[in-house]
């Protein structure tokens, strides 16, 4: 089970996500659409980044390429020590096992399984020995111990969230993505779930990229990426901020 | 295993959407093990009862002669034998008056050897039918004889030149259902008594047969090898126990394969619902596929992961199938052996069990694993995006291969596993030529749906369900069409059968049948049948048996025949020989020979007999008449119009040589229905050894065996339009929350439910139509092959028939899909809108 165990000196010299003028289009029905369209980026390990942008600026699709989960019409993608672009669907999967953790807005657990057996699924995926113990230790950490048996239909919104940070932590991941974590959820909840997942992100020296609409939240990062219209349009740092590992420690 | 694990889970869901999964499976999977479990019980209920049903180990059958005592020492050295005799022949009850055809059975003491005869009334056989105190001999009846001539035991009973007593009714006879075709009731008599009714005539139609139970040591094989190779001329036909019911055998053989295929058909059409069913399920499962692989799993851990499910689900159905399959039969065993007059043996039979839940594994995955690679190569992306870049496109060639490996193992089990392998080849033939065929215009259907833009709402609504993505036209089209095609097909088969028996036949066919008339009765015979009022057009031939003992110098026994014509080589056939071609035969071949000819043997032989045989005009048959060798040459080769019902023979020799060897005579008459009683009563009171024949009892025996077949396929047809219906169901269900939706919108615009409707009559109409048409045509192509192909016989297209079974279809499926509206339009928008 691998884990970011980079050194700080080694992180210093190794950027963890490299992005070279990364276009991405798609086809529809009415036509080709260009979701990304020139993106350059690179980010260090352990640092924690905000994406912000307007609707439909390709904030979410820019995780999604991320994650392995999409494919670039062309440019480059190292992320986690690999070129997402030579890797097979499968390659990729395998790559995203023991690397990154996702939180989906929309929590993507799955129905019918119970909490401790969705926080479970990435670690038997890897052939973790102690999944269950794992997961079970990942659960205790976002306040779901006493959960465990519950299915995602029995659970409330916010703890359908901490299941999904559950099971995106579990792994120890390099990589921490969050698209919106807080958008289905209310105010205080989603506080709740930021600050635990900031906790997690530093308890485990993970890479945070954290994408949403709420310029607050993304205020809390060490730098915020500004997108619009598929491209960069600022990048700003604020080396200072160190409320929420404050708030998590 | 962890993609178990995962298949588990994921099972908690409920089988909601797979109770059509597992009924299409389960269905298809009791018909095939079902019938196979009723085949094997019948087939042990055969060989148990094999010796009582043959009457012996081993039967020796010969005609129009007995034993010769060397025969008879041969027969009597290896064990005891029975004698019995049987023929045709006319039965008069004094009292009553009455005459009817009968068959008669003269037996000695000896008989039966195995199993016992169960009479009505009490006592031995042998002292029943013997002659008491100078007295009359006795003689055991079939209920139906009592009936037939309206008598009852202690009457008088007249038989040939003989009077019996009737003193027992026969419940039921051990080797009764070895005997084939029958034309009357069963008489039974003494073999002693035989002789006085002076029925057996030189040319007589009669048989007798040796039935022998072997002494120990002995086995039934080493007995007919015996008798081979020292009787070789003797031109008995010799079966054995275990071979006694031959007839019944095939008969098996034959209605079990065509059972069995109309259950696989009913499988197939049931592998369109499963693949419905998965696809269907897997489509809900898109979020958690896209985050299974969001969190690492590969294409090949998915797939397998639902491959388990599909397997699980695919055993419980197949699992419900077999043991309905296997139980049913033996539930109505006690019901079916009133119907089947055969031994049935109720009990777990594994074989057609094991065959059945093959067919049912093979049917599951071949239609699953299509959809469960579509599902694998789902994309983690399409958990953000699902529409802008739908991915159709073909699963990886493994699956492919895969898929098309299991096809084609089913087609291997259907054939290679049938003993009829063309009937089973050419099954499995239709049913790819129908599947593609209809999936080709559902293709085509939905193409041109996309391209009609017509200015009617109702019709742009009713054209867009019938193309948009997940459209039920291809399913709807596939399971309606092919159990339709197979429907009309059946339909049209049997209104040909009963045209050849009923509609066409009795304006040609002759009243009467007459059988067995002795060379001195002839002239006396004619003016008897001629002078009685309505009888018109005698035709009289001269008959005689004998077999083929070599063509070509080559023996019979060592000839390779075409499988079709290996019955003229079996045992004896009829023959005869005329001056002049006979009526109804067409000459192609050669040349006929004079009228006053009187050289050596010339033969004349029907067109498929000589293809079979492989001769030609000029080549040499050696045939066995009455023990002698004659032998022939081939003069001409004729055609026949077998369904005349006129006096065809295969073999026609030139007179002469043939003319002076003991033989009887066949005769017809036609005569109106008012002028047949006279004519019956004028030839049976003054003839009482003519056997007479009344076309019209042949012909409702017949009908009453194409009625009853007729019944049984059409029963098991029904099931392929059953399985139809729960695929059916099937599509509409997962289309009916769409329908819903799209009904509370259409309503919500101001469409009044009329135009919903109409939309919906005008989608289910049309491919309704189409499937109707299609199976119109299908349906007729496949029965005019098994008509002309497989029973050699002229087709008769009955498009009233064909019409109404297809249009039949289309009035279900517009009822089903209609129902389905119907509640679309019952239910009230605003919760629908609100939920959108």
């Amino acid at each position: 089970m691998a884990s970011s165990s980079a050194t700080p000196s080694a992180v210093e010299r190794e950027p963890i996500i490299r992005l070279n003028d990364v276009q991405l289009t798609l086809a529809s029905t009415a036509g080709p659409v260009n979701i990304l369209r020139g993106i350059d980026l690179s980010v260090r390990p352990g640092e924690r980044i905000g994406i912000v942008g307007p609707s439909g600026s390709g904030k979410s699709t820019l995780l999604a390429v991320l994650a392995g989960l999409e494919r670039v019409s062309s440019g480059k993608v190292h992320v986690a020590g690999a070129d997402l672009n030579g890797l097979s669907e499968d390659r990729l999967a395998l790559w995203r096992r023991n690397r990154v953790g996702i939180v989906f807005q929309s929590f993507h657990l799955i129905p019918t399984m119970t909490a401790l057996e969705n926080v479970t699924v990435p670690l038997e995926l890897a052939g973790a020995a102690d999944a269950v113990a794992r997961a079970r230790a990942a659960l205790a950490q976002v306040g779901l111990a006493k959960r465990e048996t519950h299915y995602p239909a029995q659970l409330s919104g916010g703890e359908q969230q901490r299941v999904a940070l559950a099971r995106a932590v579990a792994p120890r991941p390099a990589l921490l993505l969050a698209d919106e974590p807080t958008g289905n959820l209310d105010g205080s909840t989603g506080h709740a779930i930021i600050d635990l997942m900031f906790g997690e992100a530093a308890r485990l020296n993970s890479t945070l990229i954290l994408i949403t609409h709420d310029e607050n939240l993304a205020g809390l990062c060490d730098r915020v990426v500004r997108i619009e219209d598929g491209k960069v349009k600022s990048i700003e740092s604020r080396p200072d901020n160190k409320a929420p590992q404050q708030a998590a420690d | 295993m962890l993609s178990l694990r995962f298949s588990l889970r994921e099972l908690r869901g409920g089988l909601r959407g797979f109770r059509l999964f597992v009924a299409c499976l389960g269905l298809g999977v009791a018909v095939i093990a079902g019938i196979g479990t009723l085949s094997a019980s019948i087939v042990t209920g055969l060989e148990r009862d094999g010796r009582s049903l043959l009457g012996g180990d081993v039967e020796f059958r010969l005609i129009h002669r007995g034993t010769t005592a060397q025969e008879q020492t041969f027969l009597q050295s290896r064990g005891s034998v029975s004698e019995t005799v049987q023929m045709r022949a006319m039965a008069h009850a004094l009292r009553s008056d009455e005459r009817t055809l009968v068959e008669l059975k003269a037996v000695d003491a000896a008989y039966p050897l195995y199993g016992k005869i169960d009479l009505e009334q009490p006592g031995d056989l042998a002292d029943l039918l013997a002659a008491k105190d100078g007295g009359l001999p006795g003689a055991a009846v079939d209920p139906q004889a009592l009936i037939r001539l309206n008598a009852q035991p202690g009457d008088r009973l007249g038989i040939g030149e003989a009077e019996f007593e009737i003193r027992a009714v026969i419940a039921r006879e051990p080797d009764r259902a070895t005997d084939g075709l029958t034309l009357g009731p069963r008489v039974m008599i003494a073999a002693d008594a035989l002789q006085a009714t002076q029925l057996v005539q030189p040319g007589t139609l009669a048989y007798w047969h040796y039935r022998v139970k072997l002494r120990p040591g002995l086995t039934a094989a080493q007995m007919q090898d015996i008798a081979q190779k020292d009787f070789a001329a003797s031109g008995w036909r010799i079966r054995d126990w275990k071979e006694g019911s031959p007839g019944i055998r095939r008969f098996l053989d034959r209605a079990g394969l065509f059972l069995v295929l109309v259950g696989l058909t009913a499988l197939l059409i049931g592998g369109v619902g499963v693949a419905n069913a998965v696809h269907a399920h897997l489509d809900g499962k898109t979020p958690t596929i896209a985050t299974l692989k969001s969190l690492g799993a590969t294409t090949g851990l998915i797939f397998r992961v639902y491959l388990w499910q599909t397997l699980l689900l695919a055993a419980f159905g197949i699992g419900i199938g077999l043991v309905a399959g296997a139980a049913l039969p033996n539930l109505a065993a006690g019901a079916l052996a009133e119907v089947l007059p055969l031994p049935l043996v109720p009990g777990f039979y594994w074989q057609p069990l094991a065959l059945a839940a093959a067919y049912g594994l093979l049917v599951a995955l071949a239609f699953t694993i299509w959809p469960l690679a579509r599902a694998a190569e789902i994309r983690p992306a399409a958990l953000y995006r699902d529409l802008v870049a739908p991915g159709k496109r073909l699963p990886r060639p493994a699956y492919v291969i895969t898929t098309l490996l299991l096809f084609a193992a089913l087609a291997a089990l259907a054939i290679f596993g049938a003993e009829e392998r063309r009937f089973a080849g050419a099954f499995v033939f239709a049913a790819i030529v129908a599947f593609v065929l209809f999936r080709l215009i559902a293709i085509g259907i939905a193409r041109t749906a996309r391209h009609i833009r017509p200015r009617n709402v109702r019709l742009k609504l009713a054209f867009a369900s019938l193309h948009r993505p997940g459209a039920a036209t291809s399913a709807l089209l596939l399971s309606l069409g092919v159990s339709l095609t197979l429907l009309v097909a059946i339909a049209l088969v049997e209104s040909n059968l009963h045209a050849q028996v009923e509609e066409r036949l009795p304006d040609e066919a002759p009243a009467f049948f007459f059988v067995d008339i002795q060379p001195a009765q002839m002239d006396d015979f004619r003016s008897t049948v001629l002078g009685s009022a309505g009888a018109r057009d005698l035709e009289t031939v001269p008959n005689m048996r004998g077999r083929i003992a070599s063509v070509k110098g080559v023996p019979a026994e060592q000839i390779e025949v075409s499988p079709d014509q290996r019955w003229v080589l079996q045992g004896d056939r009829g023959l005869t020989y005329a001056r002049d071609l006979p009526a109804g035969s067409t000459l192609l071949a050669g040349q006929w020979w004079p009228r006053d000819y009187d050289g050596p043997p010339l033969i004349s032989i029907e067109d498929r007999a000589a293809k079979g045989l492989g001769v030609t005009v000029g080549d040499k048959l050696v045939v066995n008449v009455l023990g002698r060798d004659i032998e022939a040459e081939v003069a001409s080769i004729r055609q026949l119009d077998w369904s005349s019902f006129g006096i065809n023979f295969v073999l026609v020799f030139s007179p002469g040589l043939l003319e002076r060897a003991p033989h009887t005579f066949l005769a017809t008459v036609k005569a109106g229905p008012a002028a047949e009683l006279a004519l019956f009563r004028a030839v049976t009171q003054k003839f009482p050894n003519i056997s007479v024949v009344r076309m019209k009892d042949v012909l409702t025996e017949l009908n009453t065996i194409v009625l009853k077949l007729g019944a049984a396929v059409r029963g098991a047809a029904a099931i392929t339009l059953i399985a139809g219906l729960i695929v059916l169901a099937g599509a509409l269900a997962a289309e009916h929350r769409r329908r819903l939706k799209e009904g509370a919108i259409l309503k919500a615009l101001g469409a009044t439910r009329r135009d919903v409707i109409l939309a919906h009559v005008i989608e289910y109409g049309s491919v309704g139509l189409v499937g109707a048409v299609m199976a119109f045509g299908l349906g007729w192509a496949a029965a005019w092959a098994m008509v002309t192909l497989m029973m050699n016989a002229t087709f008769y297209f009955a498009p009233g028939v064909a019409a109404a079974t297809a249009l039949g279809g289309v009035a279900a499926t517009l009822l089903l899909g209609l129902a389905g509206a119907w509640q679309a339009l019952a239910a009230k928008p605003a919760p629908l809108l609100r939920t959108a």
